[in-house]
């Protein structure tokens, strides 16, 4: 077969699928340009997923007439000058590929009315070619509709997947440049049916009551601008107490684009460690802003994926700011007693927004968590947003599992096995990184039996388990000798602790080495048992020594070590008010 | 039912079998007390059926009968009254106890006798004997030793070794050792070794005060110890198993031996177990030969978060300087039930067990395994 060049049409079609791959890419790249356009109201609708059309509105600055064919021309824009540009890229947008790539495979209506113009312009392509152009008056602003999308290319057409899916893809998308945007009105309309609405009140807060709901936003961290080298991370976390079985919810935005990068979601991942449940993720909405030369936007046509220039530097520093925002404002978990809470109340009435347009908040503010308005008199009760734990006074212990203890915000349950986990988890943690882990000879040994597997690999991790207090012969066949371990270890629970360590490593869970696996292991063998009846002097030392842990709420696991009863919940539930 | 006796002697008899009475337990007689006439004596039982003891109180008694009533509730009502007479009646109809103490008057809803636990005596076949105040040290010098997590039973008794020549008790959790042995007025024509249980023990420790000497008894089962004093008895479970061979544990020599004041040790110690507290216990002793038999032990303990601290003491030394390291808290337990005046600790390296020996006489050898920091 001969070489050919291929003809234009062509070639249009293959660059059109590199970016236009469903829906939610059309929406993406036209909501980037109202962006672009500096708009602050955009109205995005779609009907069947967004197969049969994608209108996005807007009130930005529009397209001069005798530009409007030129906007559908490929490589044609008006945010690049020249290649110097490409390299300090401020806009989303900046390939002059998007209008012409959507143009080929739909018919697309646009209509635009630039500020300063008399008179608007609407013109109307199918397939990239201009089929009718007209005036029109309009306000400013642009509206583009993109019907019939993939209509001469049936094979995207067929990868398609359900309305309902692809509805959902917009959906997320609009959400993620919601948070982000929060400045701007955005509105999604499927199908004829408000999806959703901000309010553009800049408050990154807000849009996520708007998406998420006052439940979920009243559990989240504020992450203040943290700068360092150059890089300022902030945003909004969740706290340990909530948590995804996905990484759906881990949103990340570099100079205000959404994008997706597995390290940083790993560098996240890693600032949680130990203080979520294993296979759970966090929710998070993140925001890096850095200078535009240290990031290149321009690795994939939907520039869904960046590269940073210093990629270690941003890794740290996004790890460093939310374990630092999570260490020092990681609020007690506040037991949930059913009845009808601020939040249950509002979504009932569906009238939350006439509600939070009053200013103070006209709900409890214990009810919000830390996000009090700082207008609000904070009450004396009231939990102060501190990762440290407030002062406890030890009240009692409840089936020899929980002790009770009472605080300046009321009342405290404490999970004592969770709780000395922790502490045990960090000293050893300390001990593995200092001195070294401390360990007691046995005055017999135990000898143990294992799985040929277990036995195959705790052969091979002797060495390893030395520093951690083991000391184990082989004893022929699959069977140890355990001549030393880690101080506290009650020699019944050597074998299960060890077993538990070699499960762990052929796991080999998601998350977790294998030498943190071996620390939780032993700190929760190590720690006290639930049942133990512990005298009122040992529950003060627990309780003293939990304050002192530097993520006290948590154990390794990640389950919480306390809840708090607030006073106005106690009093809610004896009708005092 | 009808008695009388002294408000001081049946809170006595009250407090031996007390600690005996179960706790918590699904069997409702068991928190309570087992009041008998016996003769012309009350008879005061109870058990948690691990342990029973059973203690005789002088009395008046007018009328034979037998009641079971709530220990908390009839102890802290005896202890409250003042040291009188009291008269004790049971009406039989309601199964309550009436008793009278001059102007102070209470009745206690009691459970019928019969249904308390049968409690058996062995026969007296191999009897041996105590005289109290050995046992009571030998006891003390053991039970410590004992594990008190039940992962292996048998580490929670004490292994007791009857021979013509005399008794030796010996206890072990998985890091130290304690066996001590001594010559008995009275001891059994056959060997006989048993696993007592070290609370078992303690509580005979506890009760057995007053006596001169206790005589032991073990039913032909090899289940049951008997021990019995004047006016009270005491019988146990044993724990059933076989106790580890603990003689192969002793080592037989050492390179490093050196005998130190007891008391200064002890103090050395104390203050080392502040600073330990927060490191796993650890505590190091550093012994340094110097000429003639003399030396030095240095004591250090190092908290990595708060401090350390180091004590120099005197002592003679023959053989190699050494480092070892000890939980503190185990080398306090076994000094701290040495009543010598000097004690000795031998041990070959770092990694081999320390031996502590009390320095003139008595048969005394604790054994304790050392720590280490790994790296």
């Amino acid at each position: 077969m001969p070489i050919r060049i291929l003809s234009p049409e062509v070639v249009v079609r293959i660059a059109a699928g590199e970016v236009i791959e469903r829906p939610a890419s059309v929406v993406k790249e036209l909501l980037e340009n109202a962006i672009d356009a500096g708009a602050s109201e955009i109205a995005i609708e779609i009907a069947q997923g967004g197969r049969r059309l994608v209108r996005v509105s807007d009130n930005g600055c529009g397209i001069p007439a005798n530009e409007v064919e030129l906007a559908f021309a490929r490589h044609a824009t008006s945010k690049l000058r020249s290649a110097e540009d490409l390299y300090r890229i401020q806009t989303l947008g900046f390939r002059g590929e998007a209008l012409a790539s959507i143009a080929a495979v739909s018919r697309v209506t646009l209509s635009t009315r630039a500020v300063g113009e008399e008179a608007g312009t609407l013109i109307r392509l199918e397939g990239g070619r201009i089929l009718h152009r007209e005036g029109q008056g309009r306000p400013p602003g642009t509206t583009v509709a993109v019907e019939n999308l993939f209509f001469n290319t049936p094979a995207r057409l067929k990868f398609l997947r359900s309305d309902t899916t692809e509805a959902g893809q917009v959906a997320r998308l609009v959400s993620s440049y919601a948070l982000i945007y929060a400045e701007k009105r955005l509105s999604l309309e499927s199908n004829g049916r408000l999806v959703l609405r901000t309010l553009g009140t800049g408050s990154l807060y807000d849009v996520l009551v708007t998406l998420y709901g006052l439940d979920i936003a009243e559990q989240l961290i504020e992450i203040p601008p943290f700068t360092e080298e150059g890089i300022t991370v902030s945003g909004q976390i969740s706290a340990p107490s909530l948590h995804r079985a996905n990484r759906r919810d881990i949103l990340l935005f570099v100079n205000r684009r959404w994008i997706q990068d597995t390290s940083l979601s790993y560098a996240i991942g890693e600032a949680y460690r130990t203080l979520l449940p294993q296979g759970r993720h966090p929710l998070v909405v993140l925001s890096l802003t850095l200078p535009p030369e240290d990031v290149d936007v321009n690795i994939h046509p939907t520039k869904q994926e960046v590269r940073f220039r210093r990629q270690r530097e941003v890794f740290t520093v996004v790890q460093r700011a939310v374990r630092t925002a999570l260490m020092r404002q990681y609020p007690v978990p506040v037991a949930q007693i059913p009845g009808p809470s601020a939040a249950s109340r509002l979504r009932a009435g569906q009238d939350w927004r006439a509600l939070f347009a009053q200013a103070p908040l006209p709900v409890n503010p214990e009810e919000v968590g830390h996000r009090v308005p700082l207008e609000a008199p904070l009450r004396a009760e009231e939990p102060q947003p501190s990762g440290r734990l407030p002062m406890l006074r030890v009240v009692g212990q409840i089936a020899q599992t929980y002790i009770v203890a009472e605080g300046p915000g009321g009342m405290y349950l404490i999970d004592q096995h969770a709780a000395h986990e922790r502490i045990r988890y960090e000293e050893l943690r300390a001990q593995r990184a200092g001195q070294g882990v401390a360990s007691q000879e046995l005055l017999d040994p135990v000898a143990i039996e294992l799985a040929p597997q277990q036995a195959v690999l705790l052969e091979a991790n002797l060495q390893a388990l030395l520093a951690y207090g083991f000391e184990i012969i082989p004893f022929g066949g699959n069977t140890f000798l355990v001549k030393r371990v880690p101080a506290g270890l009650a020699p019944g629970d050597v074998s299960t602790a060890l077993g538990e360590m070699l499960e762990a490593a052929l796991e080999g869970k998601e998350g977790f080495s294998w030498e943190d696996q071996a620390l939780i292991t032993l700190s929760c063998h190590t720690a006290v048992r639930a049942g133990k009846a512990l005298s009122p002097e040992e529950m003060r030392d627990l309780v003293r020594q939990l304050e002192r842990t530097a993520l006290p709420h948590t154990c390794p696991h990640g389950r919480p070590t306390l809840v708090h009863f607030s006073q106005a919940q106690l009093e809610r539930q004896f009708d005092r008010r | 039912m009808k008695l009388s006796c002294l408000q001081e002697n049946l809170a006595k008899g009250l407090s031996i079998v007390g600690r005996a009475v179960a706790t918590r337990s699904t069997l409702p007689v068991l928190s309570n007390i087992l009041l008998a006439t016996d003769e012309s004596r009350l008879k005061l039982s109870a058990t948690n059926l691990e342990i029973s003891v059973n203690c005789w109180v002088g009395a008046n008694v007018t009328e034979e009968g037998a009641i079971t009533v709530p220990a908390r509730l009839l102890t802290d009502f005896v202890n409250s009254l003042p040291p009188e007479r009291i008269d004790l009646s049971l009406i039989a109809r309601t199964q309550t106890l009436n008793l009278r103490c001059g102007r102070y008057e209470a009745n206690i809803k009691g459970i019928d006798a019969q249904e308390f636990p049968i409690i058996l005596v062995p026969e007296e076949d191999k009897a041996s004997q105590f005289a109290t105040a050995d046992l009571a040290k030998m006891i003390d010098r053991v039970v410590f030793a004992a594990a008190t997590d039940e992962s292996r039973p048998v580490l929670t008794g004490v292994h007791t070794e009857l021979t013509p020549q005399g008794v030796t008790f010996a206890a072990a959790d998985s890091y130290r050792l304690s066996v001590v042995s001594s010559p008995i007025p009275k001891a059994p024509a056959e060997r006989i070794s048993i696993i007592i249980p070290a609370r078992a023990l303690q509580e005979l420790r506890r009760i057995s005060g007053e006596a001169e000497s206790v005589t032991m008894l073990v039913s032909s089962a090899r289940n049951q110890v008997f021990f019995r004093m004047p006016e009270v008895e005491l019988i146990s479970q044993l724990v059933e198993g076989t106790f580890p061979d603990y003689r192969q544990i002793i080592p037989t020599t050492y390179n490093t031996r050196m005998v130190a004041t007891t008391a200064d040790l002890l103090q050395a110690l104390r203050m080392a177990a502040i600073f330990a507290r927060d490191a796993a216990n650890i505590v190091r002793l550093q012994i340094l030969p110097n000429e003639g038999g003399m030396g030095r032990l240095i004591v250090s303990a190092t908290s990595a978060e708060h401090g350390d601290n180091v004590s120099e003491l005197d002592v003679t030394v023959e053989g190699q300087p050494i480092e070892i390291a000890f939980n503190v808290r185990y080398l306090l337990d076994a000094l701290e039930v040495i009543d010598t005046a000097q004690v000795a600790l031998e041990t070959r390296d770092p990694t081999s067990p320390g031996v502590i020996k009390p320095v003139g006489g008595q048969d005394f050898v604790h054994i304790i395994m050392p720590m280490h920091i790994a790296r």
